[in-house]
């Protein structure tokens, strides 16, 4: 803001002193028949003043002589070709004034205008960026969690196999424990069975047995054989009951 | 010679523009060769250093375009003293 | 009345131009008119990039690219962060002198406005006042001399040889050759210009052959002048920001 404030006042400073300037030059007296003739003379050099208009030539140039002499300047000098590097003095007024009037117009309405244009620009790409890194760092989290969850799931997962495959395991071994006692009680079982069933028949092949003797003694006393012929029997009987 | 002397103490006015052109001729002329020089070295420095370091090439560029403003403001000033010589 | 190039002014209007209309110091000639038509352009040219788009397109994107290099290539570089208080001013320096510049190689206006004193003078004598008051204000008046004349880090006994070396610096050398650099170039590759034209003509209009050489080098010399008109606008403007800088802060 100081800054501002003390280019206002430079610029107002010089356009002051253009301003005052400006009456002194104004008061140009109509040209004079001296001047129009040596403001004819410095025409052959070339580098002379004015030779354009043939009409205009004395007037303008003789305007520039009467300012040189109202500046304190010798008659000699409106013989010499104006110095180029001399800023002329309409030039710097209508300069100056184009320069200050740029200026005023550009730090006031052009630049603030474009200024704003940039700096919201900046400012949303600021904060655009801003959003993309948080949605980034979001997305990143979510990614993590998903992950973590992935891994929480197949670590599960593989719990559960492995206790179904204990429980399977377990589960067999059981099977097969049952199993084995079952047949060897049935084998057992039907050990005795077999036992209890050789008994019985041994039992009943005993009481068969005597009642065979007394019976076959019965037939042979009836038959009344000799004794050969009755030892012949027994011992065929005998034999046949052995058999069985 | 004593006619080159006949002619100027004829004609005192062209002798005086003659000499002003010579004399033109020789500021400028002067005023150019150290400039001239020195422009050189100020060129050359500045790209063995962006050679160098690529990455400083803007500052090395910046700063060359003020030593050569700095060093071309001289063959100016003959430049204008040309113009300022007047017989 | 030569107002336009549209063929070769007397040899006494190659810089000096006759007045058009107007009188005294108000006289209107054609380096006047190129003074308006510079005002106009610029603004016309920041008005059409007046929007502020948030995407930016045409003159808009230009007109930025603009107020992007005086701001990193020009203040930043030169006065830091700070200095970016002066870029309307710098902004102004910079397209006026180049727009002003530029006219000299613009076909049927050929003519450069900074080839006349006025407008370097002007400028320089702005520049001159601002940064001798901001160093005043920002330093103080002992400070400021007392770093301007002895400037640290110099061994004592050269003060003798350094202090008014720097006083002639500060208070002469700096704006003489701040206005003459400019105001040089361009008469010089005015002068080259309209040299190198007329005598491409002349040779044309006698022997064709002749004018080969010539007439090339002209085409050459009319590219390097746009570059002379980019870089002496350039120059200007960041050793304004220089001296601003340097007033601002003093050498270290």
């Amino acid at each position: 803001m100081r800054t501002r404030k003390a280019l206002v006042a430079v610029v107002l400073g010089l356009g002051a002193l253009g301003v005052m300037a400006a009456p002194v030059y104004a008061q140009t007296s109509p040209p004079t028949s001296t001047v129009q003739n040596t403001g004819g003379q410095n025409t052959g050099s070339g580098t002379g003043g004015e030779t354009t208009g043939a009409t205009s030539k004395p007037k303008t140039t003789a305007k520039e002589c009467i300012d040189k002499l109202e500046h304190g300047g010798k008659i000699d000098d409106c013989q010499k070709a104006p110095s180029p590097i001399l800023p002329a003095a309409n030039e710097l007024l209508w300069g100056s004034l184009a320069f200050i009037i740029l200026f005023i117009l550009l730090s006031r309405l052009a630049y603030p205008a474009l200024k704003k244009g940039m700096d919201t620009r900046a400012e949303k790409i600021r904060t655009s960026i801003d959003e993309a890194e948080t949605a980034r760092t979001d997305a990143q989290n979510v990614l993590e969690e998903y992950q973590r969850q992935l891994a929480d799931a197949r670590s599960e997962s593989a719990r559960i196999i492995e206790e179904a495959r204990q429980a399977a395991d377990r589960l067999r071994q059981d099977l097969k424990r049952q199993a084995e006692t079952e047949v060897n009680e049935l084998r057992g079982r039907a050990q005795e069975d077999i036992q209890a069933q050789v008994q019985r028949a041994m039992a009943d092949l005993q009481g068969r047995v005597g009642e065979l003797a007394i019976e076959l003694a019965e037939k042979v006393v009836e038959r009344s054989l000799d004794r050969e012929t009755n030892l012949q029997l027994i011992e065929s009987y005998i034999n046949h009951v052995g058999t069985r | 010679m004593h006619a080159l002397l006949a002619l100027a103490a004829q004609n005192p006015g062209e002798l005086q523009a003659g000499l002003t052109a010579v004399g033109r001729g020789i500021v400028y002329g002067g005023a150019a060769i150290g400039p001239g020089i020195g422009i050189g070295i100020v060129v050359g420095n500045a790209i063995t250093a962006m050679a160098r370091q690529p990455e400083a090439a803007g500052q090395a560029q910046t700063t060359m375009f003020l030593g050569i403003a700095f060093t071309e403001a001289l063959a100016l000033f003959g430049f204008v003293l040309a113009f300022i010589i007047s017989g | 009345m030569h107002v336009l190039a549209l063929d070769f002014p007397p040899i006494s209007h190659l810089i000096r131009w006759p007045t058009i209309f107007g009188s005294g110091v108000w006289a209107v000639n054609k380096v006047v008119l190129e003074e308006w038509l510079a005002v106009i352009l610029v603004l016309w040219f920041f008005y059409s990039a007046r929007k502020g788009a948030l995407v930016p397109q045409g003159a808009q994107n230009l007109a930025e690219a603009v107020v992007d290099f005086v701001r990193n290539n020009i203040i930043l570089q030169t006065m830091g962060s700070e200095g970016l208080n002066w870029t309307p001013f710098l902004l102004t320096l910079f397209t006026f002198i180049f727009v002003c510049n530029i006219f000299e190689v613009i076909p049927v206006i050929q003519m450069p406005v900074n080839a006349r004193m006025a407008l370097p003078f002007f400028m320089t004598m702005i520049v001159y006042f601002i940064y001798h008051f901001v160093g005043l204000r920002e330093q103080g008046i002992g400070a400021y001399f007392k770093n301007m004349l002895f400037p640290p880090g110099v061994p004592k006994f050269l003060y003798i040889l350094v202090s008014p070396i720097e006083l002639i610096t500060y208070f002469f050398t700096r704006p003489l050759s701040l206005a003459v650099r400019l105001f040089a170039n361009m008469l010089a590759g005015h002068l080259l210009l309209a040299t190198f034209a007329i005598l491409t003509a002349t040779l044309a209009a006698s022997t064709y052959v002749g004018a080969v050489v010539p007439g090339a080098l002209l085409v050459a010399l009319y590219g390097f002048e746009v570059l002379v008109a980019v870089l002496q606008a350039f120059i200007f403007t960041i050793l304004t920001a220089v001296y601003i800088g340097g007033s601002m802060h003093p050498a270290h």
